[in-house]
């Protein structure tokens, strides 16, 4: 009888995708995983980088990051949670767990006053760890003398992403001749937002599938026993589905901020509620930015004006003897959209099965973090070589594309250039 | 000995009347060397070489406390360019320019084309400058900047000003091997960076006070020749345009240029005659008086605005005296919190109290002096070693060793315990009076 049990075990976890396995394990890890777009940036990169084929040289590089870990950007989504606590309480409905929870969200919201949207010091701290490794990395690009561009959005944690980052750089590698700029003049691609798409993205087809899709994920009753004496009477004042899902936002958020050894919010969730809380806003996060087919796969074209300007930048650069690099800093809306249209490690993935996203890789948080970036590196032998070479990395690890090549993780500019303006040219 | 006394008399007379005429003179002058100065808080402060006295009993600065107003940027305001060209679109279509007017309304597209969509934003010259400036504040205090030093970096939400930091720390970062920095921008700290006082600043214009200003304002500029040399209809003028405003905007958009990359090869000065640009630039200057100065007029306590400042000022200088390795504060915010505090410190000449508009420029107080684009106030202290009883500190304005209202035995340095028992005990009387006394008069 054992044995047949043991054999069942076996077959079902043969079964199971070992990819939904591996998210799981990593919000085991590091539970901010789950938080999609508010998960925080590696606090430590691998050094593997590839050698680059004989004689090449890396000389220019390109870059589009996302500013580093910040607080809310506006208090409504705290407020939700908070504003529900405090009517249980006021109706003397909250247990002693309950009452620790509204404790801990006044500490929170009391911390995030005044600060809404504005860059942490963890978020600093990332990107000085991201621009000293830029130069140390690729001290022949960021030699004395390099030109590096800056380019920020004008929102103000961008720009302190931007100051950072270069500040750290010239700590390294003080004769850097940089230049930073935030301006309105470049926001069409460095922060293009597509009402086109914005709008249109929950087609009747997405919402159908979308709600499939949450509907047995949705909702936390353990949860709501937990912290309300009577779950059913609190139901006139709190909506289930809402508490539990901005509360684990907030409990989450909070590993930005210096309050991230406070823990007591986060620990309330099981893995497995913060699992599914993962797949729910993953599956929403494919449906606005990826190639989702519910749609029409036109979302990643909202980036098809910063991806001219990348390839406009790359061919000027590519004339010069010593181009430097271009840093530019925004925000994750760009950055996803950006490496679904790109084909960065498949997340140019199409399909309108929901369900398909996590055993196919199609991970969101492992995209967008605080601090996020793409970085492409080019690489000649000289200023006269013809074949330029150009590596990816997607925060900083060498990423795929979606185009044959000799020599992997390095690609032909001139293959990644044609790919990419044929397939503007399509959606044209 | 009648005679004598008479005599003594004049002679005062005579001296008083010669200094102030000196100033006044100085003023003129210095309009006339840089007719940038003419702008105001919109002038760009040059970064000029400057001279440190050498510091009595061989004291050593170790800390710096800065307050800067943002490097150049672009106007705040597109209706700056916008409005004067549509009245210059407007007269050209109907024929109505003159051949100077048609080459203004080219100069105008130039301007217009450079700032369009960039509205507030830093220039290129802004960035340069902020740098040079913080160079500068190296090279000149190098005991200060060493590797175990402390660098922290405050700007008021407002991107100019978060970017003349972010240029600023990238400067230093360049100069300096440090392990301790830090720089944010926050709304946090705006109840010492950015002030405000409702109470206070509803009082800056009464009634009469604006009577007066406007009196004085009427007095000063005549649009009748500008308007003729600009427009070839005075039918259209009067029923189309409002001289003074455009006017007005024209200076205005004429200051504006000497912050971007048209400086040099544009200039909408040369359509004024020195005495207009003279006139307008005192027009500016009075309500700058007003708002920020000890106009005496509107109770001379605008400067009160900033008393968190200051206070906060002391504060620091007094949790520095025991600290061993320097440290150097630099905070970046807006032009009109360094005006008001350069006349809550009265600093140089910006402390003067007068209810006479036409005495300004005859007292020293002059708006370009005292917060253009790049200036600063900057608070140095000096001691022997770490817990030197007698710390000394010195102020520069924009660069510039300045005068403070307190007794010394060494100027430009002042002995930092009278320097706070002068502060706190001014700031106590005005806070005592406003709060604790009769709220009706104050």
């Amino acid at each position: 009888m054992r044995q047949i049990a043991i054999l069942i075990t076996f077959f079902l976890l043969a079964l199971s995708p070992s990819k939904a396995q591996k998210v799981k394990d990593l919000i085991r890890e590091k539970p901010a995983y789950a938080s999609c777009n508010y998960n925080t940036y590696p606090d430590s990169i691998p050094d593997n980088l590839t050698p680059a084929p004989a004689g090449k040289k890396p000389f220019y590089l390109s870059h589009y990051g996302r500013h580093g870990s910040r607080y809310i950007s506006n208090r409504s989504g705290f407020d939700i949670p908070y504003r529900m606590m405090l009517h249980a309480d006021s109706v003397d409905e909250l247990t002693q767990t309950g009452q620790r929870v509204l404790d801990e969200i006044q500490i929170i919201m009391a911390d995030t006053e005044d600060r809404w949207g504005e860059l942490t010091t963890y978020g600093k701290e990332q990107h000085r760890k991201i621009g000293r490794r830029l130069v140390e990395r690729f001290p022949e690009i960021f030699c004395p003398g390099a030109r590096v561009k800056a380019i920020s959005t004008t929102v103000p944690r961008c720009i302190e992403s931007m100051g950072t980052a270069i500040t750290e750089m010239l700590q390294v590698e003080p004769n850097l001749q940089f230049s930073m700029e935030a301006s309105k003049r470049t926001m069409h691609y460095m922060n293009h937002q597509d009402n086109r798409f914005r709008k249109k993205y929950m087609t009747p087809e997405a919402q159908k599938a979308y709600d499939d899709y949450t509907a047995s994920r949705m909702g936390n009753s353990r949860l709501m026993e937990l912290i309300f004496k009577n779950p059913d009477i609190v139901k006139e004042i709190v909506d289930e589905e809402h508490f539990n899902y901005y509360l684990m936002k907030m409990g989450l958020f909070q590993l930005n901020t210096h309050l991230s050894q406070n823990t007591y919010l986060r620990d309330l969730f099981l893995i497995d509620e913060l699992y599914l809380m993962w797949q729910i806003d993953n599956a929403l996060w494919y449906i606005q930015h990826g190639a989702c087919k519910l749609n029409g796969s036109r979302q990643p074209y909202s980036q098809q004006w910063l991806l001219r300007q990348l390839i406009a930048d790359a061919d000027s650069c590519l004339q010069l003897k010593q181009p430097g690099a271009q840093l530019r800093y925004g925000h994750e809306t760009v950055l996803l959209p950006l490496v679904c249209l790109l084909g960065i490690n498949g997340y140019d993935l199409e399909t309108d099965n929901l369900d398909e996203l996590e055993e196919k890789g199609w991970w969101c948080s492992s995209v967008f973090p605080m601090g996020s970036n793409v970085q492409f590196v080019f690489y000649r032998s000289n200023p006269k070589d013809k074949d330029v070479l150009l590596k990816v990395l997607l925060n900083e690890q060498e990423a795929t594309l979606p185009i044959p090549t000799d020599s992997a993780p390095y690609y032909h500019w001139t293959d990644f250039r044609r790919y990419c303006l044929e397939k503007l040219e399509r959606y044209q | 000995m009648m005679k004598k006394l008479t005599l003594r008399i004049l002679a005062v007379i005579f001296f008083v009347g010669s200094t102030t005429e000196i100033w006044a003179q100085t003023v003129a002058k210095e309009l006339k060397a840089d007719v940038n100065r003419t702008a105001g808080v919109f002038y760009s402060l040059p970064v000029t070489k400057e001279k440190d006295t050498p510091v009595p009993g061989g004291k050593k600065p170790f800390y710096i406390n800065h307050y800067g107003c943002p490097a150049s940027y672009y106007s705040l305001q597109p209706e700056d360019y916008e409005k004067p060209y549509a009245v210059f679109i407007q007269a050209d279509s109907l024929g109505k320019l003159t051949k100077l007017g048609r080459d203004v309304l080219r100069r105008i597209k130039l301007v217009r084309e450079d700032a369009r969509n960039r509205s507030g934003e830093l220039t290129e010259k802004g960035a340069q400058q902020s740098r040079q400036l913080m160079r500068q504040l190296v090279e000149r205090f190098p005991d200060v900047f060493t590797e175990k030093g402390y660098y922290s970096g405050r700007s008021i939400v407002e991107n100019h000003c978060i970017l003349t930091m972010e240029h600023a720390m990238a400067q230093l970062s360049a100069m300096q091997h440090f392990s301790n920095y830090n720089s944010r921008a926050t709304h946090r700290e705006t109840n010492f960076l950015n002030p405000s006082d409702p109470t206070l600043t509803n009082r800056h214009t009464d009634s009469l006070t604006l009577v007066l200003y406007n009196r004085f304002a009427d007095l000063q500029v005549d649009e009748t020749r500008l308007m003729e040399a600009l427009f070839t209809d005075q039918n259209f003028v009067i029923t189309t345009i409002d001289p003074p405003t455009l006017s007005r905007q024209i200076f205005r958009l004429a200051g504006s240029i000497q912050h971007t990359e048209l400086a040099g090869r544009v200039t909408l000065y040369d359509i004024f005659t020195p005495d207009e640009l003279y006139h307008m630039w005192r027009q500016r200057n009075v309500w700058d008086y007003i708002n920020y100065g000890a106009c005496q007029l509107n109770g001379g306590d605008q400067p009160y605005l900033q008393r968190a400042t200051l206070r906060n000022m002391i504060h620091m200088g007094d949790s520095m005296l025991n600290r061993y390795a320097p440290l150097v504060h630099t905070r970046y915010t807006k032009e009109r919190v360094i005006m008001a505090l350069a006349c809550l410190m009265e600093l140089d000449d910006c402390g003067v109290q007068t209810s006479n508009l036409d005495s300004l420029e005859h007292l020293g107080w002059a708006n370009y002096r005292i917060a253009p684009k790049g200036g600063s106030i900057v608070m140095i202290h000096y001691r022997s070693e770490r817990g030197d009883p007698d710390v000394l500190i010195k102020v520069l304005l924009n660069g510039k060793e300045a005068r403070l209202p307190i007794y010394t035995d060494c100027a430009p340095y002042y002995h930092w315990r009278d320097v706070k028992y002068y502060y706190l005990r001014k700031l106590y009387r005005y806070e005592n009076l406003r709060f604790n006394g009769n709220q009706n008069n104050r």
